[in-house]
């Protein structure tokens, strides 16, 4: 009796436990900013990242239909992702739980912030605090800033940063640079992480065959990994590093799953030989109907002919 | 005249006692009209079962998402499944060279001429919008085994309805004179459907070549249609359909249905048609040899598709092979595999079970197992789909037939009936002039 109201009390308490994990934010992430101002460009940009990377889970904002997940995803336009600070949804999205993906090296520092700035148009009270100036302590009062570039002969990605203050621009040195690679489905992480040399370079091979559009164009991002240090600098850009791909369809050639016009010969030839073949072989049968009746018929009138009747045989 | 098969006194004499015999059941008289009567007001209200699906859709079936295949499906395999017996019958064993098989090979091809007619029709009542039937001929793609289904299904229809005619048209020469007192139509037909034999030695031989190629081509094709049945699961990667061996393994499962729908056939037209003469107890006797050696074969093949995945068990083989050993269908299950299989193969092996009356209560109980064996082939792989379906209502992942499926697959036995009877009734269930020649070479044996 002890033990059913012991499992009883279990039983009921489980549900309130499943409620009562809060998704925590360390304190140093909570309050930390965008680097831009939300405007409406970064907010356009937001929704297009936001339809391709969240809307399969959380819907439409605004509309509360968002998939039936344990625990649920939630309606971005509501209170419940809303009372977040913009550093709480920043960790979130970055760092994941559960069945909320990672999208640390999916969506740049960047992109992520635009996901932000769309989240927040559903909010009206809400009023953007945006943080002031880079913070880097190595480089205090400079504005910190990346540029890539694609050296063809080595076959290597060259990441560029430097530091811009009143008194000129030097490079950046000793900073952990990531560089990663647009694909299909998110980012992908090219070489291992490098750090930047005496004139602010690090080089990054490209792997031989990286397929590129039709003119071998790739989408590389560039960040440090130590943002603390020396900000949370990120470069977006467009090189010519990969391996032209033009693609092809899959329904453009031949194929099982394809339509019946573009199935394979061979099956084509396979269903059409044996059909063709065992159906001559049916019509070839029915001639020998035709050919008995003739031989009857020949007879028949030989017999009448024979015994000299006049009367037509039956049939 | 020599070139005239049946021209002597002494062999029209023959063909005269052989005629009287198994021409005295082709008459349409009150046991005929009454039994139709009882079979088509069956099949009205079965009808009306369809009717009622026809307007409100699939609905009315227990098929939902998990379990799309249901009872209809497993009816049209078995109903594939036992049509494959005219080619076992006639094909196998004819071709081979077993005279005994001759008088019950019209039987034979009567039972899979049946089937597989209405195997087209199963088909179609599980179709929610039959009125796009002719999609399947105009957007058909051939990589398709549903087509390819559809195709040899036809064919192997025409094929049995030619093996079934054409070695009769001697038949219904001989019968045609001696049908008094039938109505008019009937001799009108028989009239019409000798195509002037004369039983001529060219006509013969003429004969002899369309069956030879019928007897030839019946065998790929019966082949065909049930291992492209069975296709139509093994080329999906669904657990418990995923098997190489589908094709034979469905095949052998055929051979025992069909011998056992011969079987009751058999006993059925021997007792009610008095053909105790032709089909005698040697004849039982070797269908019940023929009998044992299918079920043997089936239950290697049975051997072979539970024993591998059960040592492998993988994880949806273990799911799907712990449901059908242990779980919710072991009685179904183990229920088939010993009264479908091993206790008739035991009791076979003794000779006074292969007495006709035996024989008949034996395949009874194969030829249900049979039909359950398919529904335990078709629908219990489907209650666990490879993807992980959240939120799902229960009735959508239990499947139980519901009242109105279960009538529209009455009706499909009750046509399968209806043929039967018609096509037995109207003509002679054993072939005369091939009895006739039979005793011929029995007689110069003997002298
Ligand atoms: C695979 C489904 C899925 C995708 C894709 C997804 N999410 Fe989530 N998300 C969830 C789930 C489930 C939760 C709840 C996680 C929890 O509470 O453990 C969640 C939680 C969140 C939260 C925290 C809500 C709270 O209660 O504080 C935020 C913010 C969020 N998602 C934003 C996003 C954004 C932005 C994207 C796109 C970049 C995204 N999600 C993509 C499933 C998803």
């Amino acid at each position: 009796m002890k033990y059913t109201t012991g499992v009883i009390i279990c039983l009921m308490l489980l549900p309130s436990f499943a409620r009562g994990q809060d998704w925590v934010v360390p304190d140093d992430r909570k309050g930390r900013l965008s680097t831009f101002p939300f405007t409406d460009d970064t907010r356009k940009e937001g929704e297009k990242l936001y339809q391709v990377n969240c809307h399969s889970c959380h819907g439409d904002p605004g509309r509360n239909n968002f998939i039936a997940l344990q625990p649920p995803p939630g309606d971005p336009a509501t209170e419940k992702i809303q009372r977040n600070s913009d550093g709480e949804i920043f960790h979130k999205v970055s760092a994941g739980r559960g069945q909320m993906p990672s999208f640390r090296s999916v969506l740049t520092t960047d992109e992520i912030w635009k996901v932000v700035s769309f989240i927040r148009s559903f909010n009206r009270s809400y009023v953007q605090k945006v943080m002031q100036v880079i913070t880097s302590s190595a480089y205090p009062g400079a504005i910190i800033s990346m540029k890539l570039a694609y050296d063809e002969a080595t076959k290597q990605v060259l990441v560029i940063a430097s530091a811009t203050s009143e008194t000129g621009t030097v490079p950046v040195t000793g900073a952990g640079v990531r560089l990663l690679a647009a694909r299909y489905f998110g980012k992908m992480a090219v070489d291992e992480e490098k750090t930047t040399d005496v004139n602010g370079v690090a080089t990054f091979s490209v792997p031989e065959g990286l397929r590129g559009d039709t003119a071998g164009n790739i989408g590389f991002s560039a960040m440090f990994t130590d943002e603390a240090t020396f900000g949370s600098v990120s470069k977006d850009t467009v090189l010519m590093a990969g391996m032209p791909v033009i693609p092809v369809s899959l329904t453009a050639n031949r194929a099982m799953w394809n339509t019946v016009r573009k199935a394979p010969v061979w099956i084509i030839l396979a269903y059409g030989l044996g059909v063709l073949a065992v159906w001559g072989f049916i019509v070839l049968v029915m001639f020998k109907l035709r050919d008995i009746f003739t031989v009857g018929t020949a007879l028949s009138e030989n017999i009448s002919a024979s015994h000299g009747q006049t009367e037509p045989t039956k049939n | 005249m020599d070139e005239i098969r049946f021209n002597t006194p002494h062999e029209k004499g023959k063909i005269d006692s052989l005629a009287s015999d198994i021409l005295k059941s082709v008459r349409i008289n009150a046991g005929f009209l009454l039994w139709m009567t009882f079979l088509f007001t069956l099949l009205a209200a079965c009808l009306f079962a369809y009717i009622i699906q026809l307007r409100k859709g699939l609905g009315v079936t227990g098929l939902r998402d998990f379990t799309s295949w249901g009872m209809y499906i497993a009816n049209f395999v078995f109903f594939v499944a036992t049509s494959l017996c005219g080619m076992l019958i006639s094909s196998v064993l004819g071709l081979i060279g077993y005279n005994w098989v001759k008088p019950i090979s019209r039987i034979a091809e009567i039972i899979a001429i049946a089937f597989a007619a209405v195997a087209g029709l199963v088909i179609i009542s599980d179709m929610g919008r039959p009125d796009r039937l002719p999609y399947v001929f105009l957007f058909g793609r051939v990589q398709s085994p549903i087509l390819w289904d559809v195709t040899v299904v036809t064919t192997y229809f025409v094929l049995s309805m030619l093996l079934w005619f054409f070695p009769m048209i001697p038949d219904l020469a001989i019968a045609k004179d001696r049908l008094e007192g039938r109505p008019k139509f009937l001799i009108r037909a028989y009239e019409l459907l000798s195509f002037r034999w004369m039983h001529h030695e060219v006509q013969y031989r003429i004969l002899g070549q369309a069956v030879r190629i019928l007897l030839i081509l019946i065998i790929p094709t019966a082949f065909a249609i049930h291992t492209v049945t069975s296709w139509l699961f093994a080329v999906t990667p669904r657990t418990g359909w995923d098997s190489t061996i589908f094709g034979p393994y469905f095949i052998s499962g055929a051979f025992v249905s069909g011998a056992a729908a011969v079987i009751i056939a058999m006993y059925f037209f021997r007792v009610n048609y008095k053909l105790e003469k032709y089909l005698n107890a040697r004849v039982f006797e070797r269908m019940g040899r023929v009998m044992i050696l299918v079920a043997i074969v089936y239950l290697y093949f049975n051997l072979n598709e539970f024993l591998v995945p059960a040592y492998k068990l993988k994880t949806g083989d273990a799911i799907h092979l712990r449901e059908l050993f242990t779980g919710h269908y072991a009685m179904l299950f183990w229920g088939i595999q010993l009264i479908g299989l091993v206790i008739p193969i035991l009791l076979l092996l003794f000779r006074q079970m292969r007495k006709p009356l035996p024989m008949m209560i034996i395949s009874l109980f194969v030829l249900c197992a049979s039909w359950f064996k398919r529904y335990i082939i078709v629908v219990p792989p489907q209650a666990h789909p490879n993807l992980p379906v959240q939120n799902v209502p229960v009735e959508w992942m239990v499947y139980s037939p519901t009242l109105i499926e279960t009538a529209v697959t009455v009706a499909s036995i009750v046509l399968v009936l209806i043929i039967i009877t018609i096509l037995s009734k109207l003509f002679p269930v054993i072939p005369i002039w091939e009895m006739a020649e039979e005793k011929e070479d029995a007689e110069r044996i003997i002298q």
